[in-house]
C-alpha cells in the first residue's frame, strides 16, 4: 500500500490583479507647422481632419459622447464649447503630458490643431469647399472584431439612480466552458456607454467574488475588490474599457488563460446622467488555438499606508521606489488613484544613469483613468530603479475632493478613501545567470520589497511566503506564513498555507494544529479539510483522514483528487468497495486523473478474485 | 399650481385667467398641436409652447415671479441637473412660474416632449427658437437660470449652483445653491445673489 500517494497540497495566494485590452481613439498624426493658426480656416478642409481623428469614435450615435461630431452641422452646433474644452484639454480627454515615451493610440492633440479649432470659431465657422472635405471616418457597427466565440451578459442589471454621486458596481460573469480556453481578444460592452466612465474585468478563478453578492447574480457595489488568484501564474494582462477603447488582438503567444469554473469581475465606475438607467454590460471573448508562449505580468508598485492626509493639505507626496532584479520589457503602465491625486508621476533611472519618464500626468482625474499601452515595449535592465511619486490635494481648491470642508483621509478602499498604486505590465526576460522561471524572481523581489515597506502588512508576508515555498525554500516560507498568521490569527487561508508548509517540512503536529485553526475560523472549508485529511494520513490516522476527505468531498463532489484522496483513506481503513466508488468518482470527473488510475489498479489486484 | 400645459396655450389665447386652467399634471398623451418645425419659428417674434402658440412667461405667471431655466436635450451637463430642476419647480410650484426654455432652434417639440418624459421633468416647456427670452435673461450657457421678480425685472442670472466648477470639474455634491437664493430673494424681495456664469453648453452655438 506504500504506493499510495496523495494529491497536492492547496493554497491560494492573495494578490489583486488586473487583467487587458485597452486602447484609444484613432490613430496619432502631427502637424509639425508654426503655431501660427491660418487665416481663413474652413471646416472640410481644416477642421473635420481633427475632428474625424481626435473626436468622432466616441462622438457617434450609441457611443459615450453625448453629442455626434460627424458633420458640419453637429460641430457648428457645439463650436464654442469645443473651443473651451480643447484649450483646457478636457478634451479629448488625455492625461498624460507628451514626452519621449510614445503610448498607443495617443489622443493628445498639438498646441497648433487646438490653435486651429479656436481660429475656425473665431473666424466664423466657414465650412469651406466639399472638395477639401475627407472622407468620412468608417466605424465598426457592433462587436468590433466580429461575432465573439462566446458572449457573456450579466444576468442582471444594475439600476443607475437619476442622480447623486458617482457609483461603482461589480458584475459577475460565470465562464460557462468546460475547458481551458485561449482568449486573443476581449470586447467589453459596458453597458449604456454615455454613463460608464471606465471598466475592468479581474480574473476569479476562484468564484471569491460571489462571497460579495447579497443574491446570485444580483452583483454588488465597491470601487476595489480583492480577488485571490494562484501564484506562478499571475494575470498578466490589462483587461480596461474606456471611451474610445479600440479592441485589438493581443500579440501572438500572449493569450490569457481562462479555465472552466473562472468568473469574471467586471468592476463598472457610473455616472449619474439626470435620468434613471438601467445598466447591463456583456462581454464578448475570442478564442484562440494558441497557447501563451510569453508571460507578462502586472507589477504592483504602490504605497497606500502611506496615505494618511491631512485636511487642508495641497502637496502630499507619497512614493514607492523598487529595483529590478532582473531585464524586463516594460508594456503598459496603470496609474490609480482616487479623487484626490493630483501629480502623477512615474519614472526609471537606469543602471547607467539616464532617467526616463515613464508617465506624467500634471492633474490626475479619476474620472478619465485608463491603461495606457506604450507605442513600444520599454526596456528597463536589471538594476533600474522604478520611482513613482504621487502628489495629492486635500484643499478645498481641490473641486474633486468629496469632503466639505475637507477631512483627513487615509489609504483604504472605499471611494472616499485615498489609493496610491502604479501597476505596470512587464515582460521579464529569461536571465542565464538566474534560475528559474524569471516571473518568480521579479514576484519574490516584489514581495521583499512589499515586507521591507510595510512589515505589519499581512498580505506582504503571505505572498512573500507563498513565492518562497514556490521555489523550495521552506525555512523561511514557514517564517513568512507564520508572520501572516501572528498578524491575523483567525484567518483561515493563512493557517491553511502555514499547515501546508508544516506538512512539507514533515511538522505533522504541526500542520494539524494549524489546519484546525483553518477550520475553526472557517468551517466549510475545502482547502483545509483535505489538507488536514492529508496530514492525518501522514500520521495513519485513517479514520481521521476519511472523515476530512467526507467532508471535502461532500463539499466538492467536483474534485476528483478529494475523491481519490478519500478512496486512499478507505482502502487504508479495509473498507474496499467504498474505496473503489471514490476511485471511479475520480476517474469520471477527471478520466486522466493518474493517481485515481494507479490506485484503482492497484485496488484491483488486491482484490482479484476477492469477492467484494 | 402651474404645473400643466396641455391647456396653457388655450389659456393664454383666450386671455383667461391661468390659475383656473391648472391641469394636475403634465400629459404626455396631450396632442401636439402645430408642428414646430424652423420655418414657423422664423416668423415667431417670442417663446413658443410645445403646441406652437406664441407664449408670455409673465402673463401666465401673473404676477408671480418667474423663473427661466435653459436647457437642451444634448447637453450633458443640463441633463445631470434635471433632478435638481425638477425639485426645486416643487419647491416653488405655488409661488412661482419657473418654465424650462429649449434654445435650441432645430429641437422640435417631439424630441422635447421625449426628453421631458425620459428626464422626469413636470414642468411646462417652451421653445425658444429666436432667442428672445434668451435675450431677455441674459443667459449664455444651458444650463442656467433667469429669475424675474414680480416687476419682470431680472433680479438674477447664472448658473444653478457651483455642482460644476468648469467642464469635466464636478464637486461631488454643490455647496452654493444661487439659483434657489435668488427665487427665494425674489419672493421675498431681499436683494439676490450675484449673477456667476454657469458651466455647460454655449447658446452662441445655437445662431
Amino acid at each position: 500500500m506504500n504506493h499510495l500517494r496523495f494529491g497536492p497540497l492547496r493554497i491560494f495566494t492573495i494578490v489583486a490583479c488586473l487583467v487587458l485590452a485597452v486602447g484609444g481613439c484613432g490613430s496619432r498624426v502631427w502637424s509639425l507647422g508654426p503655431n501660427t493658426p491660418p487665416a481663413n480656416v474652413t471646416f472640410n478642409r481644416d477642421v473635420a481632419p481633427i475632428v474625424y481623428q481626435y473626436c468622432s469614435a466616441c462622438h457617434r450615435p450609441g457611443e459615450a459622447a453625448p453629442f455626434p461630431l460627424l458633420t458640419y452641422q453637429d460641430v457648428k452646433k457645439h463650436g464654442h464649447q469645443i473651443v473651451a474644452v480643447t484649450q483646457t484639454r478636457f478634451m479629448p480627454p488625455w492625461l498624460p503630458e507628451p514626452g519621449p515615451l510614445k503610448f498607443a493610440d495617443e489622443r493628445r492633440l498639438s498646441d497648433q490643431q487646438i490653435a486651429t479649432i479656436r481660429a475656425w470659431v473665431d473666424q466664423g465657422m466657414m465650412e469651406g469647399k466639399p472638395s477639401d472635405l475627407p472622407p468620412k471616418p468608417k466605424f465598426v457597427e457592433g462587436w468590433q472584431l466580429g461575432e465573439p466565440d462566446l458572449i457573456l451578459k450579466a444576468a442582471k442589471p444594475y439600476m443607475l439612480p437619476a442622480t447623486g454621486v458617482d457609483t461603482y458596481w461589480n458584475f459577475i460573469l460565470p465562464l460557462p466552458i468546460k475547458e481551458t480556453r485561449w482568449v486573443r481578444a476581449i470586447e467589453i460592452r459596458p453597458g449604456d456607454k454615455r454613463l460608464v466612465h471606465h471598466a475592468n474585468i479581474l480574473v476569479d478563478r476562484y468564484e471569491s467574488a460571489r462571497r460579495m453578492e447579497k443574491v446570485p447574480g444580483s452583483g454588488f457595489g465597491g470601487m476595489e475588490i480583492r480577488i485571490e488568484s494562484e501564484v506562478f501564474d499571475p494575470d498578466s494582462h490589462f483587461l480596461f474599457w474606456k471611451p474610445g477603447t479600440v479592441v485589438t488582438n493581443e500579440p501572438d503567444g500572449m493569450a490569457l488563460r481562462l479555465d472552466k469554473g473562472t468568473d469574471l469581475v467586471l468592476n463598472t465606475h457610473l455616472q449619474p446622467s439626470g435620468k434613471g438607467e438601467a445598466i447591463q454590460p456583456s462581454i464578448g471573448l475570442y478564442f484562440t488555438e494558441k497557447p501563451a508562449t510569453v508571460h507578462p505580468m502586472l507589477l504592483q508598485m504602490q504605497n497606500d499606508t502611506a496615505l494618511d492626509i491631512p485636511a487642508g493639505e495641497k502637496n502630499f507626496v507619497v512614493t514607492d521606489e523598487f529595483t529590478l532584479p532582473l531585464d524586463v520589457d516594460l508594456l503598459g503602465i496603470y496609474p490609480h488613484a482616487h479623487y484626490l491625486g493630483k501629480d502623477i508621476l512615474a519614472t526609471a533611472v537606469l543602471p547607467d544613469g539616464t532617467t526616463r519618464t515613464l508617465i506624467h500626468m500634471k492633474q490626475w482625474d479619476l474620472n478619465w483613468q485608463a491603461v495606457y499601452r506604450y507605442a513600444e515595449p520599454v526596456s528597463l535592465p536589471r538594476n533600474t530603479v522604478i520611482t513613482m511619486r504621487y502628489v495629492y490635494d486635500n484643499s478645498e481648491e481641490n473641486t474633486a475632493n468629496p469632503n466639505h470642508p475637507p477631512a483627513r483621509v487615509r489609504g483604504g478602499n472605499r471611494s472616499t478613501d485615498e489609493m496610491a498604486h502604479l501597476w505596470l505590465q512587464v515582460l521579464p526576460k529569461n536571465d542565464p545567470s538566474q534560475n528559474g522561471d524569471p516571473r518568480m524572481v521579479l514576484q519574490e523581489a516584489w514581495a521583499r520589497h512589499e515586507v521591507e515597506k510595510a512589515p505589519e502588512a499581512f498580505e506582504a508576508h503571505y505572498n512573500l511566503a507563498e513565492m518562497l515555498q514556490a521555489r523550495g525554500a521552506l525555512d523561511e516560507a514557514i517564517v513568512q506564513f507564520a508572520a501572516a498568521a501572528a498578524i491575523r490569527p483567525t484567518d483561515a487561508v493563512a493557517n491553511n498555507a502555514l499547515g501546508g508548509a508544516l506538512l512539507a517540512k514533515g511538522d505533522l503536529p504541526g500542520a494539524v494544529q494549524r489546519f484546525n485553526a483553518a477550520l475553526t475560523a472557517q468551517p466549510d472549508y475545502f482547502d483545509a479539510h483535505y489538507n488536514l485529511g492529508n496530514a492525518l494520513a501522514s500520521q495513519d490516522n485513517f479514520g481521521g483522514a476519511v472523515e476530512q476527505f467526507t467532508e471535502a468531498v461532500r463539499l466538492n463532489p467536483e474534485d476528483a483528487n478529494a475523491q481519490a484522496n478519500l478512496g486512499t483513506a478507505l482502502v487504508q481503513l479495509g473498507r474496499l468497495t467504498e474505496a473503489r466508488s471514490h476511485y471511479e468518482a475520480a476517474l469520471r470527473i477527471d478520466p486522466t486523473n493518474q493517481l485515481a488510475r494507479d490506485n484503482l489498479q492497484q485496488l484491483e489486484q488486491i482484490t482479484k478474485g476477492t469477492p467484494h | 399650481m402651474l404645473r400643466g400645459l396641455s391647456g396653457l396655450a388655450i389659456a393664454v389665447l383666450a386671455g383667461m385667467l391661468l390659475l383656473a386652467w391648472a391641469a394636475p399634471e403634465f400629459s404626455l398623451a396631450a396632442p401636439v398641436r402645430g408642428s414646430a418645425k424652423s420655418s414657423d419659428a422664423a416668423e415667431s417674434p417670442g417663446a413658443l409652447d410645445l403646441a406652437g402658440q406664441v407664449v408670455d412667461p409673465f402673463q401666465i405667471a401673473a404676477g408671480k415671479p418667474v423663473v427661466l431655466i435653459f436647457v437642451r436635450t444634448d447637453c450633458p451637463i443640463s441633463n445631470r441637473y434635471a433632478p435638481t430642476i425638477q425639485a426645486l419647480s416643487q419647491k416653488y410650484s405655488s409661488t412661482a412660474v419657473m418654465m424650462l426654455v429649449y434654445p435650441d432652434r432645430s429641437e422640435s417639440a417631439q424630441s422635447i416632449e421625449r426628453h421631458l418624459h425620459d428626464y422626469g421633468y413636470k414642468i411646462d416647456a417652451l421653445r425658444d427658437p429666436r432667442h428672445t427670452l434668451v435675450k431677455l435673461g441674459e443667459v449664455k450657457v444651458t444650463p442656467e437660470a433667469a429669475v424675474f421678480n414680480r416687476n419682470r425685472e431680472l433680479v438674477y442670472h447664472g448658473r444653478i449652483d457651483n455642482w460644476y466648477k468648469e467642464f469635466g470639474r464636478a464637486r461631488s455634491a454643490p455647496t452654493t445653491h444661487e439659483l434657489d437664493d435668488a427665487i427665494q430673494a425674489a419672493l421675498s424681495g431681499q436683494s439676490a445673489p450675484a449673477s456667476v456664469s454657469g458651466v455647460g453648453c454655449y447658446i452662441s452655438d445655437l445662431q
